[in-house]
């Protein structure tokens, strides 16, 4: 009982990573109907930035040599930013002069793939294969829950997941952009015919998904602080088939999607060999795909004439 | 008011409009009929600026909003700066938002102020819609749905509308009805430009109107005129 305890909560805390990744994804996908394929290497910058900035402002030598707790307050802001800052540069150099000339949206698909290998092989080309270590940000504390191990840092990714969460939902829910996010996502025709610039909405989407995705970027290389140009490659998959099984375009369905994948993936290592995870784990979503073609919490589209 | 000069547009190589001319003043309810294809509603998403892919761009002549030209802008600008807006064919409402945040929406280049007032004064002219204010608004039938899209349009403060078969698809009271509450608009001051299939009900409320054929203007006059010219009845009337 013990060990699915303790597995569970390693499961909430990948689960946390994919649902970070996995809500740029729906975000994208609902505004655009694009999936943004570069996104898992977004993820992947995000933890660069946060290793550039926190080595910055913490190293005794530099011009700042701020402590810890300082040096943690200020990354996870800066790298949310500027994570942004490259999601909303993709949009803007590679998709919309794409979209503009009416190309069909595989294309775009296609340059989203693209935009990604660059940003890996582009990282791999300035930076070298040796890999980087990310600094301590954060002094690790173990608490015990009746004998179930917990580190302060698996709680922090946790709760910043559920923050998220909340916050986006709110976003969506109850802002004006919000309600212009989700009217495009049905009728992107009739957004101008509101007065409503339909630039500015991709491009906060595209700053909300980054962002978050920076965050879990930055999340990630605290909880296993090696850092590789591909890391974002395959946790980047992961996390977009956990958006389409959760349903895309729905920020519900990230979450739920996510922490299924992990739970699956981590309760399939934990008691069979773990060869096995990728096969399982993928097979029961494609059994889950199969009954419910759009996803958990997707709906079909139907037009009223 | 708005003038069109020579206007050609074109979906990638295939012409839709080959140089059309008109006008409309303040004021008044201008209609422009013709069959299916004849280039109606490539004209009036041409004047809301809509691009590819949402519609053809235009490769020649000129259009102008009280003496400036709008070729360069962006159809939300037209429907900011200009307050002139389009209730599109087939309607386009936000069918996964309730009725009142269509409503809200739409009010999002406007001053804020008076919103709820100006919402107040929408379910005053569709009082169908003040019974499904919380409703989503893909849950109401045609006619509902109609409403909301010209109550929508307004909530942007427009004071050009254009309309684009208004009437597709309403049964015949609701069709009477609606063309009732634009002739009433217009008479609070709403310059209406309409597209029609069913030429002589748009005819019944415009002042003028223009026929169009093949992407080219054959007729136009005031609406009594062409409501008596036998060769238009004939053709696009069904008389």
């Amino acid at each position: 009982m013990d060990v699915f305890l303790q597995q569970c909560v390693n499961a909430l805390q990948w689960g946390s990573f994919y649902a970070l990744i996995a809500l740029g994804y729906t975000l994208v996908y609902g505004v655009l109907r694009l999936i943004n394929f570069a996104h898992g290497d977004i993820f992947m910058v995000g933890a660069y930035i946060a290793f550039f900035v926190s080595t910055m402002f913490l190293s005794p030598e530099g011009m700042f040599g701020l402590s810890r707790e300082t040096t943690l307050a200020l990354t996870i802001p800066l790298t949310m930013i500027l994570t942004s800052l490259v999601g909303v540069s993709l949009e803007r150099i590679a998709y919309r002069p794409l979209m503009r000339k009416g190309a069909h949206r595989l294309y775009v698909v296609i340059t989203a793939l693209m935009c990604g290998l660059i940003l890996e092989n582009g990282n791999l080309a300035l930076l070298g294969a040796s890999r980087k270590t990310l600094p301590v940000l954060l002094e690790k504390n173990i608490h015990d829950f009746g004998g179930i191990a917990v580190t302060n840092l698996k709680l922090w990714v946790i709760l910043a997941a559920v923050l998220v969460f909340f916050f986006l939902h709110f976003i969506v829910t109850q802002t004006r952009m919000g309600m212009a996010m989700r009217a495009v996502s049905w009728d992107r025709f009739a957004l101008p015919l509101m007065g409503i610039p339909l630039d500015s909405v991709v491009v906060f989407t595209f700053i909300l998904g980054s962002g978050v995705a920076g965050l879990g970027g930055m999340l990630f290389a605290m909880s296993y602080p090696v850092l590789e140009p591909y890391m974002g490659a395959m946790t980047g998959w992961k996390a977009f088939i956990a958006a389409v099984v959760g349903g895309i375009g729905d920020i519900r369905g990230a979450f739920a999607g996510g922490f299924l994948l992990a739970f699956v993936e981590i309760m399939v290592a934990a008691f069979l060999p773990s060869t096995f995870r990728d096969l399982f784990a993928f097979s029961i979503l494609l059994l889950i795909l199969w009954l419910r073609p759009t996803g958990i919490f997707g709906k079909p589209l139907t037009t009223k004439i | 008011m708005l003038r069109v000069r020579n206007l050609k547009a074109a979906y990638g190589k295939i012409e839709a409009l080959h140089g059309i001319s008109f006008h409309a003043e303040r004021g008044e309810i201008v209609t422009l009929i013709g069959a299916n294809g004849a280039g109606k509603s490539t004209t009036l998403k041409a004047l809301m600026r809509l691009t590819p892919p949402e519609s053809a761009s235009v490769t020649a002549g000129d259009m102008e909003f009280d003496g400036i030209s709008i070729l360069n802008m962006d159809a939300h600008r037209v429907v900011s700066d200009l307050k002139m807006t389009l209730v599109p064919e087939g309607r386009h409402i936000f069918g996964n938002l309730t009725v009142t945040e269509n409503l809200q929406l739409a009010a999002w280049s406007r001053k804020k102020s008076n919103v709820d007032e100006d919402i107040r004064h929408i379910f005053d002219i569709f009082p169908r819609l003040a019974e499904r204010a919380k409703q989503r608004s893909d849950t109401l039938s045609g006619g509902e749905q109609q409403m909301l899209a010209v109550g929508r349009a307004l909530m942007t403060q427009c004071s050009v509308l254009l309309l684009d078969e208004p009437s597709m698809g309403l049964a015949p009271l609701i069709m009477y009805d609606m063309f009732r509450t634009l002739k009433k608009l217009n008479a609070d001051g709403l310059t209406i430009i309409v597209v029609e299939q069913n030429a002589r009900l748009a005819l019944q409320v415009a002042d003028r109107g223009y026929v169009l054929d093949t992407g080219e203007i054959i007729a136009e006059g005031s609406a009594d005129e062409l409501l008596k010219k036998p060769e238009i009845m004939a053709a696009y009337l069904g008389a």
